[in-house]
């Protein structure tokens, strides 16, 4: 008998992009709206929360109208709506919650609570059709570090993570004391292309646990290096910082999912989270990945950054297993990973 | 006309259906639950215990502010979902407007406010003539003496509603007084009564609904400060 098909409505709303995306059986794309708000919170250097719920609320309603219009699927076809309720920023959050769960509700289909994190990881079964757990994510973004052993499309047990700052923290602070513009990850990887990778060693915090990060002491590093500099009226080769910074983090990066692949045995590795739109993270990954004998799957840029085309995708296996969010369901801003 | 209403303004969340001007339902929970977690269980006991089928409801009228900036995302947020997936229209309701909608009686000043924060309060005046609701100062941000000061000029006796907790702390000037408590909140049958004439909002156009913040976000205030030139 052949089985019908599924259609999961996907929506996003954790930090500075509002989106919604419906996706069908949970790996077919048939819409991705995204609409950013990046240009609105340049100017304060950062993301403004309350000034992001602002807009939230007034573009959640067309975003999903939007995604609908586009799958060429109405409302009633959808089997259910997933959304992000953690982590992130609460009131932004709370604007996608409650219109996710409103209209799951209006319409009796069931509510799928998606964890954000998770949602970055599902990501790579869009690029990758063939790709099944078990696998191991490296998951590295503006919130978060971690590698995470993805055992089943519902079940996840993490490794480690990072101590103090996330990989993507550091990027945007070190880019902001060199007064790169935000978002300031992708600025210092352009910055970084004309750079010497070498030029400045940088401490690589390893820890004994294998599979921890640390980047608070490598970003203080860098920090004190451009002060340092400065105060000796040194030229500082900016594009040298950027790229011995970014050789850094990703050698850390890179050497402890090497260990993690080692010793777990598992064949592929995935990429996911914000920082995994960076191409020397991907490429340095990609090459010891497959020196240990492991693959490496990482989403294409459009689904590195936040997207509801994930949430949808995540929220699909959840269905799929009967796992329904109650009609209290909260935003969690700290919601952990596994 | 069935309509569903709801105010998810201050701390409490109340929900309600009416049927032209019939009360069918009200259902009120001030508890200090968050309106994300409150707001649609309360509408699924509501909906269960009344038998009323979602389909009837012919439109939605929200509290669109002043008001808490998240609690009127909130409730605006799943008000336009409700909307949007029962193709219904949708009416944005001034909260304090509304909120004089639960005292329709003649001869009193109502002045209905709301917690601004730092010491302020959002507030406006309305009296009953002749069965229609006048508004005799509009909404505005206002400490405690500018209110009292403002209200003495009125020269009615005074209802206080709303927030009023705090103004309450000190002695009121003569002929001012706080309604009793069960009249002070936002109430979702005063939200609904106050939508009928208004303007109905269907389609697309349930899209340009905004919450009425009346403030800037502190971050676009200290950035124009910064910036006087813009």
């Amino acid at each position: 008998m052949e089985q019908k098909d599924i259609y999961i409505l996907g929506i996003e709303s954790s930090c500075d992009e509002t989106a919604a995306s419906v996706v069908k059986n949970g790996r077919d794309v048939l819409s991705n709206i995204i609409s950013s708000q990046i240009s609105i919170h340049r100017k304060y250097g950062g993301v403004v929360p309350e000034i992001a719920s602002r807009k939230h609320i007034e573009h959640i309603m067309p975003v999903i109208d939007a995604a609908l219009e586009d799958a060429k699927v109405t409302l009633d076809r959808i089997d259910g709506v997933a959304v992000t309720y953690g982590p992130g920023l609460v009131g932004a959050l709370l604007v996608g919650l409650s219109a996710a769960k409103a209209l799951a509700w209006a319409t009796g289909k069931p509510l799928l609570g998606v964890n954000h994190l998770e949602g970055h990881v599902f990501a790579n079964f869009i690029n990758d059709k063939n790709l099944e757990p078990p696998f191991l994510a490296l998951v590295v973004s503006g919130g978060h570090t971690a590698l995470l052993k993805v055992t089943g499309y519902n079940s996840f047990e993490m490794l480690g993570q990072t101590r103090d700052d996330a990989a993507g923290e550091a990027f945007d602070k070190i880019a902001r004391v060199m007064g790169l513009p935000y978002p300031g990850g992708p600025e210092i990887e352009k910055l970084a292309l004309e750079g010497n990778p070498k030029a400045i060693d940088f401490p690589r915090a390893m820890l004994d646990d294998p599979f921890q990060f640390s980047f608070s002491g490598m970003k203080s590093s860098v920090i004190n290096y451009l002060h340092n500099e400065e105060q000796a009226r040194r030229p500082v080769n900016r594009a040298d910082v950027a790229a011995s910074f970014q050789e850094a983090v990703t050698d850390v990066l890179v050497q402890k999912s090497v260990l993690a692949i080692k010793a777990t045995g598992l064949k592929e590795i995935v990429l996911a989270g914000g920082v995994s739109a960076n191409k020397t993270l991907q490429h340095k990954l990609a090459a010891a990945a497959k020196k240990a004998g492991a693959r490496l799957v990482h989403p294409t840029k459009i689904l590195c950054t936040d997207n509801a085309v994930m949430i949808a995708c995540r929220g699909y296996y959840m269905y799929q297993a009967g796992v329904v969010s109650p009609w209290d369901l909260n935003a969690v801003p700290a919601l952990k990973l596994g | 006309m069935l309509t569903l209403a709801l105010d998810t303004a201050t701390g409490v969340c109340t929900v309600g259906l009416v049927q032209d001007r019939h009360v069918l339902a009200e259902y009120d929970i001030s508890v200090g639950l968050t309106h994300s977690e409150g707001l649609m269980p309360q509408l699924d006991q509501m909906f269960a215990r009344t038998g009323i089928k979602k389909e009837e409801i012919d439109r939605i009228a929200v509290s669109i502010g002043p008001g808490s900036f998240t609690g009127l995302r909130i409730g605006l947020a799943a008000a336009e979902a409700m909307a949007y997936a029962w193709q219904c229209g949708i009416c944005g309701v001034n909260t304090l407007q509304a909120m004089a909608y639960n005292i329709p009686l003649a001869g009193v000043v109502l002045a209905p406010v709301l917690d601004a924060q730092k010491g302020n309060y959002y507030t406006a005046f309305y009296q009953w003539v002749s069965g229609d609701l006048k508004e005799l100062q509009p909404v505005e941000m206002a400490d405690r003496e500018t209110l009292l000061q403002q209200l003495q000029r009125c020269g009615n006796p005074v209802l206080l509603m709303g927030e009023c907790e705090r103004l309450l702390k000190q002695d009121l000037p003569d002929g001012i007084l706080a309604a009793p408590e069960p009249m002070r909140l936002p109430k979702a049958s005063s939200v609904a009564l106050a939508a009928e004439g208004m303007e109905v909002l269907t389609g697309e156009d349930v899209f340009t609904l905004r919450p009425y913040y009346i403030r800037k976000s502190e971050a676009e205030e200290l950035w124009e400060k910064r910036h006087p030139q813009g």
